[in-house]
């Protein structure tokens, strides 16, 4: 059996991808998710909003499997609300899982890596946490702060051994793509005037997660075809 | 987990300033996944040398001639053929108080890294658009996005480097070619003894006064950088463009 990973937000759009590029790579891949997620070797149902239920599936996959090497915390949703318009329950959904997701799922890696030294976490920030989103600031907001969480969680990891980084996609041609992004105006807009492929996410997730060769630490990389240069 | 990367092996790949340090490792990268490689250097003895270990061509120039630097790169092409990844890597540097800087040490500063790094870029660009296809990384520097005392004159080049950078990516992404930088930290390379020259101290002391910011705990390597080369040069990197990597640690996030 290679090297374990878990992958949240499995089961369809960038996290899929991750699951079947670092499957491809010998990882033995467990997706996290709402739903089953059919792209990796196991896959338990959890709402990464519950630190609970996020600390009891890492403790299975470690019970089960052995030491987790590489986390990819990738869940996530987005939805357009015009800023006007939020309210309380769309926020409070929003900053649930981008914001208390990730660092649940960060801080079940971490204790488990920490004791050992090693270990590699990318999380998934956004294009729009880098320049804002006139459409989805709660979405965009949200992705600002796993940027930050990131940078932090990465100065404190790095002395004891274990590497933090975000990937932060431009639109991505997903499940999570709305029409608008969709529209020909917008991919006209882009610089390479074409949609991300979610293989070029998971490529690049992939080479941050894989800490032997590189420096990288509390980096926040940006594949995103030239919506934001 | 070392794995080769796709879109590398067969292409022919040029790295300036490749006689030693970050540029040496590049060139050993890019040949250990299976390019052909222009060595490139101001410096004809170290080149021929670099080339003979990874079994590349040496092409020596100036990269602040851009004469020179057409001149070299249709040799290369017509030896190995059209370069479609090219890694612009040279750079010059001199430390001095900025109210102080010669101005002849300021201005060639500026035509090896920032003008050099231009003509580079444009040279090889032209081919890769006509091809439809290339791949460009320029190396920044981390002080080209803080500044940093003492290194005014590289510090202000290595910025330029980086809206450079951002300017041909957007000029070239539509037209098949990724233009992105990477900005090391302090890294283990010969160019260090200038900072312990001028602070008066040794080389390992040197080493220890700027490790000690760094959350990783150590300087980077020049193999740290070469990887993140590699991979932006790579088929799959295509999606990165006018991106600024910074390669460094932690030492600034």
């Amino acid at each position: 059996m290679g090297p374990i990973a878990i992958v949240t937000g499995a089961a369809s759009g960038i996290g899929a991808s991750c699951a079947h590029v670092l499957t491809g790579l010998g990882f033995t891949v467990v997706g996290l998710d709402l739903r089953q997620a059919p792209a990796c070797a196991r896959s338990i149902v959890v709402d990464v909003s519950d630190a609970q239920a996020v600390d009891d599936a890492f403790a299975t996959v470690e019970r089960e499997l052995g030491p987790i090497d590489a986390v990819v915390a990738a869940a996530g949703y987005y939805e357009r609300i015009d800023i006007l318009d939020l309210d309380e329950s769309a926020v409070d959904r929003m900053v649930a899982v981008l914001i208390d997701g990730t660092a649940n799922v960060g801080r079940s890696a971490l204790r488990r890596m920490l004791p050992r030294g090693r270990g590699s976490i990318c999380t998934i920030g956004s294009e729009l946490g880098l320049c804002g989103d006139a459409d989805a600031a709660h979405y965009a907001a949200c992705k600002g702060a796993v940027h930050a969480m990131t940078k932090t969680i990465a100065r404190e990891a790095a002395p004891l051994g274990v590497r933090v980084n975000c990937v932060a996609p431009g639109p991505t041609d997903t499940p999570l793509m709305t029409t608008e992004m969709r529209d020909p105006s917008y991919i006209a807009s882009l610089v390479l005037q074409r949609l991300v492929e979610p293989g070029e996410i998971a490529h690049m997730v992939a080479f941050v997660l894989d800490a032997d060769g590189h420096n990288l630490v509390g980096q926040i990389i940006s594949p995103n075809a030239g919506a934001v240069v | 987990m070392t794995r080769k990367l796709t879109g590398i092996a067969g292409r022919v790949a040029m790295v300036t300033g490749a006689g030693q340090g970050i540029g040496r490792a590049i060139a050993e990268r890019l040949a250990a996944e299976g390019a052909r490689v222009v060595v490139n250097d101001l410096n004809p003895d170290t080149a021929t040398e670099v080339a003979e270990v990874i079994g590349g061509i040496a092409v020596p120039f100036d990269c602040a001639d851009r004469a020179g630097v057409q001149r070299g790169v249709q040799v290369a092409a017509e030896t190995l053929g059209p370069i479609e990844l090219c890694v612009v890597n040279h750079a010059y540097m001199k430390m001095a108080p900025f109210v102080d800087e010669d101005p002849v040490d300021w201005q060639r500063t500026m035509d090896v890294n920032l003008k050099g790094a231009l003509w580079v870029l444009q040279t090889t660009a032209r081919p890769m658009v006509a091809g439809g296809y290339g791949r460009i990384v320029c190396i920044s520097s981390e002080w080209g996005i803080t500044g940093w005392p003492q290194a005014g004159a590289y510090a202000t080049s290595k910025g330029g480097i980086i809206s450079l950078v951002r300017s041909a990516a957007r000029a070239l992404g539509p037209r098949g070619v990724t233009v992105n930088a990477i900005a090391p930290g302090v890294t283990l390379t010969p160019q260090l003894q200038v900072d312990a020259d001028s602070a008066g101290i040794s080389y390992d002391e040197m080493v220890n006064v700027y490790a000690r910011d760094v959350p990783l705990g150590r300087l980077g390597r020049p193999t740290d950088i070469a990887a993140v080369a590699a991979y932006l040069v790579s088929e799959p990197a295509g999606a990165l463009v006018g991106q600024v990597i910074s390669a460094n640690g932690g030492s600034l996030t």
